[in-house]
């Protein structure tokens, strides 16, 4: 797994490149909870190019999201590809995150 | 179902494994499964599903069940077959009971980080059962056209 940040308006953007398994679930940890520790708390997580998740990358994703809108901002999900996007779905995940179609809409999106 | 101890039958002979409580040993055994299923021609899903399973059922088991203790060991058994995967996961920890782990997909829940290891199991294998008072796991995938 690749981590690759950048911005998108006021937003940090994380895209997740390639398998978010285990084994990679601390890199994108130190990615989103050290992005949130240094003050950027409106992220977008672009999943355009992510293959897998697994259950402890979603934790990640869900402790980034409170953090986050603990302290006044949010997690957004952009572009999730089908099976990642099956997983958010059964787990009902896509009811706790906003998703979008690419990052320009979740970065666009008024809070 | 209730689960068996896996035996060498007429389908084909088990895979056995047995790993050190290290998370990074766990993709020998998702390497040779999804190896010897894209030999077998399964298909993208069918390998996707597997692979999330016995991913999960690994970290549970090493987390979760040896509670990553490295004098404690895996046991995993598969055998992929023409018409099916099937997989067993075994740990050295002290056991839970799977039927008390709350539904991670209730409302109160969704913000809860963690939980969702087991049901991601059964929502992508078609047959998860526990035994040994939750120290094994056995699941099996079948191949669909």
């Amino acid at each position: 797994m690749k981590i690759v940040t950048g911005t998108e308006g006021d937003c940090r953007v994380v895209a997740i490149h390639g398998s978010a398994d285990v084994n990679a679930s601390e890199m994108l940890r130190e990615a989103l909870l050290g992005a949130i520790e240094s003050g950027a708390t409106r992220l977008v997580c672009d999943l355009g190019r992510t293959d897998f998740i697994c259950s402890d990358s979603l934790s990640v994703l869900i402790t980034a999201y409170l953090k986050a809108r603990g302290r006044g901002g949010f997690v957004r999900l952009a572009n999730p590809q089908v099976r990642v996007r099956e997983i958010l779905s059964e787990m009902r995940l896509d009811r706790l995150f906003e998703v979008f179609p690419d990052v320009k809409c979740a970065a666009a999106v008024a809070r | 179902m209730s689960p068996k101890a896996p035996q060498t039958d007429s389908a084909g002979p088990w895979i056995r494994k047995v790993l050190p409580t290290e998370l990074e040993r766990i993709r020998e055994p998702e390497h040779e499964v999804l190896a010897r299923m894209r030999d077998l021609g399964y298909d993208e899903d069918h390998r996707f599903a597997v692979r999330l399973a016995l991913e999960e059922a690994l970290v549970n088991a090493m987390k979760h069940g040896n509670k990553m203790d490295p004098s404690r060991r895996v046991r995993v058994e598969y055998r992929v077959l023409p018409a099916q995967v099937e997989i067993h996961v075994a740990d050295e920890g002290e056991g839970f009971d799977p039927g008390r782990v709350p539904d991670p997909t209730c409302d109160e829940n969704l913000s809860k980080p963690c939980g969702r290891g087991i049901m991601l199991m059964r929502c992508y294998m078609d047959e998860v059962a526990y035994a040994g008072n939750g120290r094994e796991v056995h699941m099996v995938k079948y191949r669909r056209t």
